[in-house]
């Protein structure tokens, strides 16, 4: 660490510190517990928290998408219907190709949908894509939301970022792993073992 | 018969039509969708789910499960919290000594009044808290202390009890690479480089 | 329901009309320092402004005008009509240097000093197959000037085809372009079928059914369309020794050559031409372009990350969901300076002026050149290919390579750099003939 990074390393522990002064009792035992263990390494490696374009959060290349979105009068009651007739599958969600992962949450006796994603990218780049190739999954689903002007609305990217949050905090496990990179390091994997298991 | 072994035999055409009973009412959009996509649905319909729980709470696809919580701010809470995921920057060393983690979300909501945390991660729900309590627990509190009611990790029971009380179940849950934990994933990566390597070598 | 006519009597010809073979030409850019000259320059432009009426019919000189957002604010346009147009195009090329990655060397920090501050307001572009043609309609250009105090010229940047139509690289290039419905031809064998109108000129139905958003009010925008404009510097002494690096022979070298762009120097596609070039399959149009990726799965023929295989993927399977015909541009190359030379090697060969002006138009061209730039060029996920980039354009990392899918085992080429450098850029307006008509006619 050069003693520049260490000024700045030192000012921030003096930042919590002074944060944590009047936390409750386990927060100061534990920032002191910290403290002790090396904190100060933590916020060394500081990491650039990007933004995902316009809207949400990024690390690498895996940005968050997380909206929370009131729903149509009896809108939760055919989401939840859907979802239970769909059983967790997700064709649609492999055929974009981008998704790591994606949950629907019914919140506040089924009056909105919390909707979370982890996917590749920036966040509108294949909203226009989507309009084109699968309308029908994205209206099927999404018009149980109040307002849903249509996937192939020019609207429709600032109906999403009207109900759009851009996460306070993100961390992703491996950044710089992109969905497809995903599959082809499984592919190799799987080729690696084979290959192995003949010369073995 | 349970609720869902009589989904399970339930055929493709039976499920269309539970679809459309349950859309008479959507909006016209929707309506239309469904029209339109009937051949798509009636196929996406036939294929077998595998939705399954992560134990106590919680979806699970494969090996990798979700955690969807929101959690009350004590007075000052979000303000220290704030400021201390400022100060980190993004860094979350303490998540990658635990291996487990795929990716979290912090979402401060309702006026800064509670809490969204939302991840994903490998098994199910009471051991993934077992091994934070284990190895970084330290970190733990300092970041659940701004909570009302928490009680620390040297409790990791009570701790699991007081975040499954705060827990929303998922609707649906999708995951791209079931089978792929982060260990795992990780151990993917370097044998990619290694092949890659190799080849340059031999190409 | 048939494709809606397009009222090709509206549209300026450069967006539908090829250029000349040979063709010569000029890129001028004005400065407007006052709106009431501004508007009598347009008003006496307007007539000599070709229009896209039988496009398809050889012409010998005609020129296109279009207007950045700073021209137009400089124009007095309403705040109401300001507003109406995408945000892309109201902040300028410069301003969207992070959705374009124009980054590093690309940086608009270090481009040539007439771009990127807010300067180009008018744009015009003369094309004509002879020099003599060409040298006439400059003047006439040039002619609606006089006596106009308020308009003065920034730039001009003449172009024109190189012996044996090659560009500043030494490819013969320009063959693809999208097909277009409703414009009165039929697409040449391998555009593939034809997208809908409204993607390329506004106020028609775009692929979804829907027109693309227009400025206002309608007289504006009706029939215009968006040009990018991109000045590339070819570095040809680094792409020269490049080839050498990896190439001992004159047919190696041009083996790789070949990989890199996916179409030999001559023009034939390694798709119809996979072990040697083939010059009279690279000269005929109704040849040259006719092919598609199916039996080229493995990229073994033409590699994934080639250029042409990059800027219109065809029937390539992508990694992820992505509809092709949204993401096309038609594209106006221009090739300016000194002939390429195969054997110039000297690191001075970099700095001597020569490259290629790109036109890029469509009804979105800056959405759809900034997901080209982000998705298609500066990266390889969309193919699988990682953090690859496009080896012609893209703008490369150290250690940048290209990967060649070979039998037993791929084939690795280092040492790629970026071979174009983006010298400087800016976004335009292409405004229907009525349009410009009106703005020539603008009250303030």
């Amino acid at each position: 660490m050069t003693t520049q990074e260490q000024i700045q390393v030192e000012e921030k522990l003096r930042k919590v510190q002074e944060l944590y002064a009047d936390a409750p009792e386990i927060g100061r035992v534990a920032l002191k517990k910290g403290v002790e263990e090396g904190l100060a390494r933590e916020l060394a490696a500081a990491m650039q928290r990007e933004s995902a374009g316009r809207i949400g959060a990024r690390q690498g290349k895996v940005s968050e998408l997380t909206a929370i979105i009131p729903l149509e009068p009896g809108g939760g009651k055919r989401i939840r219907g859907l979802l239970d007739l769909l059983g967790g599958n997700f064709k649609g969600a492999d055929i974009v190709g981008t998704l790591h992962d994606m949950r629907f949450v019914l919140l506040e006796n089924d009056t909105k949908l919390l909707f979370c994603t982890a996917y590749d990218g920036e966040w509108d780049t294949y909203i226009d894509d989507f309009a084109t190739k699968i309308p029908t999954s994205m209206d099927i689903l999404f018009c149980n939301c109040a307002g849903w002007p249509g996937i192939s609305s020019p609207k429709i990217k600032d109906w999403i970022v009207s109900h759009q949050l851009t996460a306070d905090a993100w961390y992703v496990a491996s950044p710089n792993l992109t969905v497809a990179e995903t599959k082809r390091l499984e592919k190799i994997g799987a080729a690696v073992d084979e290959f192995l298991d003949k010369i073995g | 018969m349970t609720t869902n072994e009589a989904k399970t035999n339930m055929t493709a055409e039976q499920k269309l039509q539970k679809l459309r009973e349950l859309y008479a009412d959507a909006p016209e959009i929707g309506k239309a969708a469904l029209k339109n996509g009937l051949a798509m649905l009636t196929k996406e319909l036939a294929a077998p789910g595998h939705a399954q729980t992560a134990g106590r709470i919680g979806a699970r696809q494969g090996k990798v499960s979700e955690l969807t919580v929101f959690l009350p701010f004590v007075p000052g809470g979000a303000k220290r919290l704030r400021g201390f995921l400022e100060l980190l920057e993004g860094n979350f060393k303490a998540a990658d000594a635990v291996g487990t983690v795929h990716d979290m979300r912090f979402v401060f909501v309702d006026d800064d009044t509670k809490i969204l945390f939302a991840t994903a991660y490998d098994g199910d729900f009471d051991p993934y808290i077992e091994d934070f309590a284990a190895k970084i627990p330290n970190a733990m509190d300092l970041w659940l202390c701004n909570f009302e009611g928490y009680p620390g990790m040297r409790n990791p029971k009570a701790a699991a009890d007081w975040i499954a009380a705060h827990q929303i179940a998922a609707e649906a849950w999708y995951v791209n690479s079931p089978n792929l934990t982060a260990a795992e994933t990780r151990r993917l990566e370097k044998v990619g480089t290694a092949v890659d390597e190799f080849l340059d070598k031999i190409g | 329901m048939s494709p809606p006519k397009v009222e090709l009597h509206e549209i300026q010809a450069t967006v539908l009309r090829l250029r000349p073979a040979p063709y010569y030409g000029s890129h001028v850019l004005f400065r407007v320092d006052d709106a009431k000259a501004g508007h009598e320059f347009l008003r006496r432009l307007a007539p000599h402004v070709d229009s896209a009426a039988n496009w398809w019919k050889p012409a010998d000189a005609w020129i296109s005008v279009a207007i950045s957002y700073a021209g137009f604010k400089a124009l007095g346009l309403p705040a109401e009509s300001l507003q109406s147009f995408p945000e892309a195009f109201r902040v300028g090329m410069a301003a969207r240097a992070r959705e374009l990655r124009d980054e590093g060397v690309n940086d608009p920090k270090n481009w040539e000093p007439l771009f990127g501050n807010g300067e180009a307001h008018i744009g015009l572009n003369a094309f004509s197959d002879s020099m003599e043609k060409w040298q006439r309609i400059v003047e006439m250009a040039r002619e609606q000037l006089r006596d106009l105090h308020g308009v003065r010229v920034l730039a001009v940047q003449d172009f024109g085809m190189q012996p044996g139509d090659r560009n500043s690289l030494g490819y013969k290039d320009g063959i693809d372009q999208p097909a277009m419905e409703g414009v009165g031809v039929d697409p040449l064998p391998g555009q593939g079928n034809p997208i809908k109108a409204g993607e390329f000129i506004l106020g028609y139905p775009g692929e979804t059914g829907v027109p693309l958003p227009m400025p206002q009010p309608d007289i504006l925008g009706r029939n215009g369309t968006y040009v990018g404009f991109r000045k590339y510097q070819s570095r040809v002494g680094a792409f020269n020794r490049f080839l050498h690096a990896n190439g001992k022979t004159e047919d190696e070298r041009e083996f790789v050559a070949a990989k890199l762009v996916g179409r030999w120097r001559s023009g034939a596609p390694l798709t119809l031409a996979p072990d040697a070039d083939d010059p009279a399959l690279g000269a005929d149009p109704h040849r040259n372009n006719d092919f598609n990726y199916a039996g080229d799965t493995h990229g073994r023929r033409a590699p994934f990350g080639c250029h042409i295989r990059r800027m219109n993927p065809r029937d390539t399977q992508l990694t992820r969901l992505t509809d092709v015909n949204i993401h096309r541009l038609i594209r106006r190359g221009t090739t300016y300076g000194k002939p390429y030379d195969p054997n110039e090697l000297s690191e001075d060969a970099d700095n001597v002026e020569r490259g290629a002006i790109f036109l890029f138009i469509s009804a979105k061209a800056m959405a759809t050149m900034e997901f080209l730039q982000q998705e298609w060029i500066d990266e390889g996920n969309f193919i699988g290919l990682g953090e690859e980039r496009d080896p012609i354009i893209g703008r490369q990392e150290e250690g940048a390579y290209f990967t060649i899918p070979k039998e037993p085992v791929r084939r690795r080429v280092h040492g790629i750099e970026t071979f174009n450098v983006l010298r400087g850029g800016e976004y335009f307006f292409m405004p229907s003939l009525s349009a410009l008509r009106w703005l020539g006619e603008f009250q303030m």
